[in-house]
This record gives structure tokens, C-alpha cells and sequence, in this order.
């Protein structure tokens, strides 16, 4: 298995050597306005996230593009994206979100973490729940602060209608 | 990205269409306000222009830098810059023109969880070393006395501190002894070390390891662990390597003699005398070196156990774990 394993991964680091000569492999450095997907990551605490099922460092294959060459002391880039493919399902999700490759690799496995839990439990994953909680409180909030507005109103309604009753009462 | 505003040239002290002709000479601030986007867009393409490696990622960061972030908030690309942000944008970016390293235009970089200052001409740490400090961290941990005895840990060529400094700042019971023979590298890990308070844990000596072995077994034995990023390439690999490394940072931190060897081939002789029973050692080397390694200290070392190599990021074979025998019970 992990000779099967170390072939794919040189089959794999060939096609990314040859894709990063061409379009960067890698998507925008940017951070997004809200992240495209519903992530755990930043929002949630360790404990949501230890609900997620454990990933099978057997089942991935990493890339981290540094280049032909023997890279090291021998090479300074900047560019530390990782690249990381669960290969039964063939997801693949790329980090690139800090300057530390260590730091990209953790939030890459904790991405994917997320993405299989929607993958393989639907509506009934943790991810989607949470998610669906959030929009919850959030229309709740919505509704409430809605209410408080309209009853607002309605007091500063019944008041001129006071004055204006007392105006007529001469 | 076209604009068309018009420019003054310091340089010909016209105004008009932009030129960029004066190759001698750095872009021209612009005249009117413009907006993050358009000085990102703007420098990429002069860096490409140019030939300046990472154009895309060189513009990010300093922007970035810039704005006082470690990457672009994509809500800020719209924002029109201040004077003084477009002149410390042009300010640095023209720095990068001479192939100065982005870590040393912005004077920073992160290494796993921390954020360091960086200056030339410091050696800049690469991704692969947060993989060596994965190594002795998980070995550190599952060490029986883990919890509560305090260790010691020699680091040989500290440079801006990533490796001592990540190591303390995830293992609280650690203490790190750590050398450099650059006065420059021993002031940036201590400036380094009290910017993240960590200076109580960690001694910092300027001492050369190839020519004062002794006095730094005075300083430091006996430790559990030893770790080194010593200068492993080849000297005739030295010179080919790209302007960023060639121009800015120590020759030093990078030459390792012939084979690349040299400072290898020392500290492990060295080794047996600092380290305690069963203590380790961890190497980040040149992909070729570990088999020649295990040959030589087999050979040499009757006092060193070969235990691994491990291979960095990139599937290629970069990390040497080796153990200091048990006197008298480790025979193999």
C-alpha cells in the first residue's frame, strides 16, 4: 500500500510541476469576503470539529508545489500552497491561507475533514447542521429585531394619540 | 488593468502617459489616489516585467505588509490608499525589483505558529525545517518523563531563532542552548526570542561550532536532544543558486564543503560528548546525504545509532534521526 502510495504520489508531483508552469494551481492568496462554503475552521471551537470523522493519512495524497530540484536551503519561494486529495473520493482541497506551510497543511486536513462529513452524511452532517443552526439564529435575530422596531412605532403612535386627545379635551 | 492617469517622472521631470523606459530607475509614484487592487495589479506586472520571481505573490505580500495584514483582505481592494501607504507600497516593491527576498522586504515571516523579524543577512527559514520541528516535538512528547523533567536542547546554527524558538514555544518544559557564528543571527534570535517571550528558556552563543566544539560542550552538557539545520549544500551548487539567495543571505548558512558534509561530519563527532544516554539527534540535510551519512557514522561514530531518515513535504529523503547509544547495553 504504501509503495502503491509513494508511486502515486511521484505520478501526482509530475502533473503539478507541470501544471504550475502554466496557471497558478493554486487559488487567489485573497481572503474571501465569507469563505465559499460554510467552514468550521475559523468560526467553530476544537470541540465541533473533533465530531468530524478522522482522516486516514493512508487515503491522502499531498502536494506542495517547491519546484524541480532538490529545494531546501538551495531554493527561497514564498509560495507555500498545499494541495491535499482524499483518494477514494478524489476531493481535493488546496490551502494557501497563511504563510506557514505547516499551519496550510493543518487547515487543509481540517477543511477536508469538513467537506467529508458532508459528503458522506448529507443532511445529517455536523457541518450542515451547524450551518443550519447559524441561519436559524440568525433569522431569529432578524424577527426579533423587527418586533422591538414595530413596537417602537407603536408606542410613539399611541403617544401622539394622547396628546392629541388631550388637545381636545378643552 | 489599464489606467490611464498621468504620472510624474522624477526621473525626466515630465508629466504625462506613463512610461516605464527608464530602466535604470524604479516605477514613479502615481499621481492621483489609486486603490489596493491597482497597486497589486500594477506590481505584478512590473515584477513580471521585470523578471522578478513570484510576481503575483512578491505584489501580494507587501501589500499585504503594507495594509498591516499577512494576506490581502479581499473587502480592502477597493479602498483608495492613503499617500503614505502608496509611497511605503512603491518603497518596498522597489526594493523587491533588486531581487531582495520578500522576507527581508517586509522584515518578517512566519514558521509554523510564529511570526519572526527577518533581516539580511540572516538565513530565512524554509517550509521544509517546520517538518524537522515536527520531528523532535513528537519524539520529545513521547519521551516516558515527558511530563514533568525539565530537557535540554542543543540547537547548532540558530540563524533567526524558527527552530528554538518553535520548539519552546510548544514545549513548555524545554530549555534550548542555542549557537550561531554570525553575531548577527545570535541578535536577531534574541530580539526574536524576547519579542515572543521565550528569552527566559533559551541562551543564545556566538560561537563557531566548527572551531569552538569545546567551548560550547562547556556551555550546554549534557542535553537530550540535539538539532541542526547546519549548511548542507555543495559548494559547487552554491554558485548557481537563484539572485534572492545569492545576494542577500549568508554563504555561510549555506556551504557545506565539497560533499556538503563539512558541518554535518563535525557535529556528529561532536555529538557523543554533549548528548546524554539515548539522547537524539536531528539533521535536515541534502536529499543525497542521508545513505552516505548512515556509511560514515557506522564507520566512525561507534557511539551514534543510525535510526531513520524521513522525508520532507516533497517525498524527498531530508531528515537524519540518529541516537546517542546507551553506554554498554546497545550493542547493535
Amino acid at each position: 500500500m504504501a509503495l502503491l502510495l509513494s508511486s502515486f504520489r511521484s505520478v501526482f508531483s509530475v502533473t503539478c510541476l507541470w501544471v504550475r508552469t502554466g496557471s497558478p494551481i493554486c487559488p487567489s492568496l485573497l481572503t474571501p469576503l465569507s469563505p465559499p462554503g460554510f467552514s468550521l475552521v475559523c468560526a467553530a471551537g476544537k470541540k465541533q470539529l473533533a465530531d468530524l470523522t478522522e482522516l486516514n493519512e493512508e487515503e491522502l495524497e499531498e502536494q506542495f508545489v517547491r519546484g524541480t530540484g532538490p529545494g531546501g536551503q538551495a531554493t527561497n519561494k514564498t509560495n507555500n500552497c498545499v494541495v491535499l486529495k482524499h483518494i477514494p473520493t478524489g476531493i481535493v482541497v488546496k490551502c494557501h491561507q497563511t504563510r506557514s506551510v505547516d499551519i496550510n497543511r493543518k487547515r487543509a486536513r481540517d477543511i477536508l475533514r469538513e467537506k467529508l462529513d458532508i459528503e458522506f452524511k448529507g443532511k445529517d452532517s455536523q457541518v450542515v447542521k451547524l450551518k443550519a443552526e447559524s441561519v436559524l439564529k440568525k433569522q431569529e435575530k432578524k424577527k426579533k429585531s423587527r418586533d422591538n422596531l414595530e413596537r417602537k412605532k407603536q408606542f410613539k403612535r399611541s403617544l401622539v394619540t394622547d396628546s392629541t386627545e388631550k388637545n381636545n379635551i378643552v | 488593468l489599464h489606467f490611464h492617469f498621468s504620472w510624474f517622472c522624477f526621473v525626466c521631470q515630465r508629466r504625462g502617459q506613463f512610461h516605464s523606459l527608464h530602466t535604470c530607475s524604479p516605477p514613479a509614484l502615481p499621481v492621483g489616489r489609486i486603490t489596493a487592487l491597482q497597486a497589486l495589479e500594477f506590481w505584478k506586472k512590473h515584477f513580471e516585467e521585470s523578471g522578478v520571481t513570484e510576481p503575483d505573490l512578491s505584489s501580494h505580500y507587501i501589500v499585504a505588509h503594507s495594509l498591516g495584514g499577512k494576506t490581502v483582505q479581499q473587502r480592502k481592494l477597493t479602498e483608495f490608499l492613503s499617500r503614505e501607504k502608496t509611497e511605503q507600497i512603491w518603497k518596498l516593491c522597489t526594493k523587491r525589483l533588486s531581487r531582495m527576498p520578500v522576507q527581508y522586504v517586509i522584515q518578517e515571516w512566519d514558521f509554523r505558529d510564529l511570526t519572526l523579524t527577518m533581516r539580511p543577512p540572516v538565513f530565512i527559514p524554509r517550509p521544509e525545517t517546520e517538518e524537522l520541528v515536527e520531528l523532535v516535538l513528537t519524539d520529545l512528547k513521547n519521551k516516558p518523563s515527558s511530563g514533568d523533567t525539565v530537557q535540554t536542547c542543543l540547537e547548532v546554527g540558530c540563524g533567526s531563532g524558527a527552530v528554538s524558538l518553535s520548539l519552546l514555544s510548544s514545549c513548555p518544559q524545554l530549555q534550548v542552548v542555542a549557537l550561531d557564528r554570525s553575531q548577527e543571527a545570535v541578535e536577531l534570535t534574541k530580539e526574536n526570542a524576547s519579542r515572543l517571550k521565550l528569552q527566559d528558556r533559551i541562551q543564545i552563543h556566538h560561537l563557531d561550532f566548527m572551531t569552538e566544539a569545546d567551548e560550547a560542550c562547556s556551555r550546554c552538557s549534557p542535553v537530550s536532544v540535539l538539532v541542526s539545520n547546519p549548511p548542507y549544500l555543495f559548494s559547487d551548487d552554491v554558485k548557481t543558486l537563484e539572485p534572492e539567495i545569492l545576494r542577500f543571505e549568508d554563504p555561510f548558512a549555506l556551504d557545506g564543503g565539497s560533499d556538503g558534509l563539512t558541518v554535518i561530519k563535525q557535529i556528529l563527532t561532536v555529538a557523543p560528548k554533549i548528548l546524554s544516554d539515548r539522547g537524539g539527534i536531528y539533521l535536515e540535510v541534502d536529499p543525497r546525504h542521508p545513505p552516505l551519512i548512515q556509511q560514515w557514522v557506522e564507520a566512525n561514530v561507534a557511539e551514534l545509532r543510525y535510526v531513520e531518515t524521513r522525508p520532507d513535504i516533497n517525498s524527498r529523503p531530508r531528515f537524519c534521526v540518529l541516537q546517542k547509544k546507551q553506554r554498554e547495553l546497545d550493542v547493535k
